[in-house]
């Protein structure tokens, strides 16, 4: 099990989505991805596309306007 | 003053402030807001909303002020686009609603403590940026209009233009996310 930090910060919308799907593909079940980002739809479309691919998903903001998508891979 | 904080700390967690001012609306929402929003618009300015052709208008008078003139160009030809040149950058509606969408924008992202100055990733981030807004610049000149000017405003208008224009959005919106993975990323 290992957990992969993935730097989206600085990164508009749809880039840290592309970014977040081309990475998970590459990691083993029960994986955590971390999606860094500072852009508020990406907030909204990670963790969305997240669920809907039936994985686990937290969001925890870090700092102002900054936040994690905590993704761990199940499937 | 630590009752002070106390407070603050509070109000960060109350329920209203967050349901109301710290998470975003949910779409319906908006578009519920937008929709009446849009009406006002049209019955009090007598145009329905539009946003990009007001930085055409701004670009004028940038220009103009540097000793420049576009009564020739032909975008500018029209009689109404000169007199709302004429009129002035302060008489213009929508010259004061722009300014208030993005005075609004910044008071909803420091209301909800969200605000960042966010950095340049790299070169290539700048070049993407600046490429894709002068065609979408461009392009919502020559379309007469952007998503809310064409789109927005011409589905409302019950207009058969919003439509074509919808289409014409997607399929270009698909080409552009191909070339932005293919090239930017």
């Amino acid at each position: 099990m290992k957990e992969v930090i993935l730097d989206c910060f600085g990164e508009a919308c749809p880039i840290p989505l592309v970014k977040a799907q081309n990475k998970i593909k590459e990691l083993e079940i029960g994986d955590i991805l971390i999606v860094q980002i500072d852009h508020s739809c990406a907030m909204k479309n990670v963790p969305d596309w997240a669920r809907e691919d039936g994985h686990n998903v937290e969001v925890e903001e870090i700092d102002d306007g900054e936040w994690e998508v905590i993704i761990e891979k199940v499937k | 003053m630590s009752q002070f904080k106390d407070t603050m700390v509070k109000i960060s967690e109350n329920e209203f402030y967050k349901k109301w001012l710290r998470i975003a609306w949910p779409y319906l929402t908006g578009a519920i807001l937008l929709s009446l929003f849009q009406i006002v618009t049209l019955a009090t300015t007598g145009n329905p909303w539009g946003v990009s052709g007001v930085f055409a208008n701004w670009g004028a008078w940038i220009y103009e002020a540097f000793g420049g003139n576009v009564d020739k160009w032909y975008y500018f030809s029209s009689p109404g686009a000169q007199t709302t040149l004429n009129n002035g950058f302060i008489n213009d509606s929508g010259t004061w609603r722009n300014i208030g969408i993005i005075l609004g924008a910044l008071l909803a992202v420091l209301l909800a403590s969200q605000f960042k100055l966010k950095k340049l990733k790299s070169t290539k981030q700048v070049i993407a940026a600046v490429l894709g807004g002068t065609l979408m610049g461009y392009g919502a000149r020559i379309a007469f209009g952007c998503n809310i000017g064409a789109l927005f405003s011409g589905i409302a208008s019950l207009s058969l233009s919003g439509w074509v224009f919808g289409a014409a959005m997607f399929i270009g919106a698909v080409i552009g996310s191909k070339l932005l993975v293919k090239f930017f990323m």
